[in-house]
C-alpha cells in the first residue's frame, strides 16, 4: 500500500515536471527551411581568402599550413622561378581527410586560409570532397575576415621554412612537370607514418 | 523420472553486444547464463581501436592535440588538458595565470556536460526517457559556450601547450554566469524526478555493489571509487594547476551500489558549478598563451601527468627522445578501462538486467577503453 502511494506520488511529480514544458515553444528548429546561425568562430569548411581590393589570393605559398596539418589534408603544388620564388599552381584541400582542427588557420601569417562558418558541403561522391584552388577561392569570396598585419621577424626563427622546402620541393616540382597536378602525396617521408587508411581519391 | 528429465537445466552462452544499446559504444560481453542469472561475464574489447597512441608518435606535439580530442570524446577538454600538462612538465613551460583559469573553467564545464550525458543515457538504459531529453538540453547550453569560444562542439582543440588557443569572447562570462545560476535548480528537477522513483530505486539500490577493497585492487578511480566510499580525488589529493585555490567538497557514497554512484555524480555536478563560479570571479586579465613554437622539441626524458577526469584518473605518459619534434611514445590511461575490468566481478550472480544497470552506472565509454 505504501509502495502504491509512493508510486502514484512519483507519477504526479513526473507529470508536473513534464507539464512545465507543455506551454512553451519547441527548442528545435526545422532545419532545411530554418537555419542555425553559427557563431563567428565556428570551424566549418576550409576556404582560401582573397584580397578585397584586387581579388587575388592572399596565399604566398609559404607551406606553413601544409606543414601544420595533422591529417595531411592540404596539398600545395607550386613552381619555382629562377629567383627561387614560389608560385602557387594548385591548392588542394581534401575535406574527406580534414579534421577541422583549425591549425592551418593559426599557422597562416597572411590571412590566406580560414575555416569559414559554412557547413553544407555534402556530395554524392568522395572525389567531390577534393577541393581545388578555384572552388576554395569562390566559396571564400564572401567570408568576412580581418587581414592580420604580417608578423614581425621575431616569430620567424621558429618557422620551419628551411626544413619544409628541402623534402617537398623536388617531388612537387617533378610532379608538376609530369602531370601538372598532385597525384601522390608531396612528402614521401610522411605518408607511410600516417597509419590512417590510404586516400582513395589520390590513388586513382 | 520423466519429470526430472524435463527439468534438467544447463548453462548457456549469450553474446551481449557489440551493438547493444546499453554498451555505449561497441563492447561485447560473453555471458554464461543460468536462466536469467549471470554466472560469468567476459568483456571483449577492441572494436573501437584506432591506434591513437601510435598516431601520436607520428605527429608533432601541437598536432597531437586534435588526436587527443578523439581519445575520450565526452570530455575532450580534459584529454587536451592532461596532454598539455604533461608536455609543459617535460619542457618546463609555465602557462599564464589567465590561461590556467580558462582551462579550469572549460574542464569543469566539460565535466558537467559529460555527467549530463551519463545521467541521460543511464536513465534511458533503465527505462526513463525524460531525463535524457533534459540532460541533453542543459548540455546544449554548455556546448554553445564552447562553440562560441573555440568554434567546435565536440572536438575542441582549445587547450594548447602553454595556454589556450583563443581568449573567451565578451558574451561568454554573462552567459556562463547565467548557466551557473540556473543549473542548480535544474539539478533539483532531475533529483525530484529520479531520487524516489520506485522503479529507479529498485533497479539501482543494492545492485552492483563494489566494495572499496575490490575497487582499490582493480585501480578504479573517479566517481565510481568515491561511490564506494573512498575519498580520493586528484584535484584535492594531488592538486595540479591551480585547484588548490578553489573551495569544493568531494562527495562520497556509502554502500558502493549503483544508486550511490548516481548520487555522487549528481553532487559532483553541483561542486563543479561551484568551481566554475569561483573561477569566473577570480579570472585575472593578461596573456592567454606562453610562446611555444609549433616545431618545438622538448628535452630528453619521460613524464607522467594525471588529472581527475569525469571518469576517473586520466593520465598521459610521454617519452621524448630529445632531438625530435615528435614524441617517442605516448601512453594514454583512461578510467573506463579499469571500470570495465572490475565489472565481471560485480555482476556475478545478478540478473542480466542488472548488468545493464551496472554498465550504465560505471559510465564506461568505449573509445577510452580501446584508444
Amino acid at each position: 500500500m505504501k509502495k502504491l502511494i509512493n508510486g502514484i506520488k512519483n507519477l504526479v511529480i513526473g507529470l508536473l515536471t513534464t507539464g512545465k514544458h507543455l506551454g512553451r515553444h519547441a527548442i528545435t528548429i526545422q532545419y532545411p527551411t530554418q537555419k542555425w546561425e553559427m557563431p563567428e568562430r565556428s570551424r566549418g569548411i576550409v576556404v582560401l581568402l582573397s584580397d578585397k581590393e584586387t581579388g587575388e589570393l592572399n596565399c604566398t605559398t609559404c607551406l606553413l599550413c601544409e606543414k601544420a596539418c595533422p591529417s595531411s589534408a592540404i596539398k600545395i603544388v607550386y613552381e619555382k622561378d629562377e629567383k627561387g620564388k614560389r608560385h602557387l599552381k594548385d591548392f588542394i584541400v581534401d575535406h574527406g581527410l580534414c579534421c577541422f582542427c583549425g591549425l592551418c588557420e593559426e599557422a597562416c601569417n597572411f590571412s590566406a586560409i580560414k575555416l569559414a562558418t559554412k557547413y553544407e558541403f555534402s556530395t554524392y561522391t568522395k572525389d567531390d570532397l577534393l577541393w581545388h584552388t578555384n572552388k576554395l577561392q569562390e566559396v571564400g569570396r564572401d567570408v568576412p575576415y580581418e587581414k592580420v598585419e604580417r608578423k614581425k621577424p621575431e616569430a620567424k626563427p621558429a618557422a620551419p621554412q628551411p626544413t619544409t622546402a628541402t623534402p617537398s620541393k623536388p617531388i612537387a616540382e617533378k610532379q608538376s612537370a609530369k602531370t601538372g597536378e598532385a597525384i601522390s602525396p608531396a612528402e614521401p617521408e610522411k605518408n607511410p607514418e600516417l597509419g590512417e587508411g590510404a586516400k582513395p581519391q589520390e590513388d586513382k | 523420472m520423466t519429470a526430472s528429465k524435463a527439468l534438467r537445466t544447463e548453462e548457456f552462452l549469450v553474446n551481449m553486444g557489440p551493438h547493444h544499446p546499453s554498451t555505449h559504444g561497441v563492447c561485447r560481453f560473453l555471458l554464461t547464463m543460468d536462466g536469467e542469472v549471470v554466472i560469468k561475464a567476459v568483456p571483449y574489447i577492441g572494436y573501437l581501436h584506432r591506434a591513437l597512441e601510435k598516431i601520436c608518435e607520428n605527429r608533432t606535439y601541437p598536432q597531437c592535440l586534435p588526436v587527443l580530442d578523439r581519445f575520450e570524446y565526452c570530455t575532450s577538454m580534459s584529454c587536451e588538458y592532461a596532454f598539455c600538462l604533461a608536455v609543459e612538465k617535460l619542457a618546463g613551460i609555465q602557462a599564464p595565470e589567465r590561461a590556467e583559469y580558462l582551462r579550469i573553467i572549460m574542464v569543469e564545464l566539460n565535466r558537467i556536460a559529460s555527467h549530463l550525458i551519463w545521467f541521460g543515457t543511464t536513465a534511458l538504459d533503465l527505462g526513463a526517457i525524460t531525463p535524457f531529453l533534459y540532460g541533453f538540453r542543459e548540455r546544449e547550453d554548455i556546448l554553445d559556450l564552447f562553440e562560441m569560444t573555440c568554434g567546435q562542439r565536440l572536438t575542441y582543440n582549445y587547450i594548447r601547450i602553454g595556454g589556450v588557443s583563443r581568449d573567451i569572447p565578451s558574451q561568454f562570462i554573462p552567459k556562463a554566469k547565467e548557466f551557473i545560476d540556473k543549473f542548480p535548480s535544474k539539478i533539483d528537477d532531475y533529483v525530484k524526478l529520479l531520487n524516489e522513483n520506485p522503479i529507479w530505486v529498485v533497479r539501482n539500490r543494492n545492485v552492483g555493489i563494489l566494495p572499496p577493497e575490490l575497487a582499490l585492487s582493480y585501480g578504479v578511480s573517479g566517481p565510481v571509487l568515491r561511490g564506494s566510499g573512498v575519498k580520493f580525488d586528484l584535484r584535492k589529493d594531488d592538486p595540479y594547476s591551480i585547484y588548490d585555490r578553489f573551495e569544493f567538497d568531494i562527495p562520497t557514497g556509502k554502500y558502493g551500489d549503483c544508486y550511490d554512484r548516481y548520487l555522487v555524480r549528481m553532487a559532483e555536478m553541483l561542486q563543479s558549478t561551484r568551481i566554475v563560479k569561483q573561477a569566473l570571479e577570480q579570472l585575472p586579465e593578461g596573456d592567454i598563451k606562453a610562446k611555444v613554437s609549433p616545431q618545438f622539441k622538448p628535452p630528453k626524458g619521460e613524464v607522467y601527468s594525471r588529472i581527475e577526469n569525469s571518469r576517473g584518473e586520466m593520465g598521459i605518459y610521454i617519452q621524448s627522445p630529445g632531438d625530435s619534434k615528435k614524441p617517442l611514445r605516448v601512453k594514454m590511461r583512461g578510467g573506463s578501462y579499469n571500470h570495465l575490468q572490475v565489472m565481471p566481478e560485480i555482476v556475478k550472480g545478478g540478473k542480466i538486467a542488472d548488468l545493464v544497470a551496472v554498465m550504465a552506472s560505471m559510465d564506461i565509454i568505449m573509445p577510452e577503453v580501446d584508444r
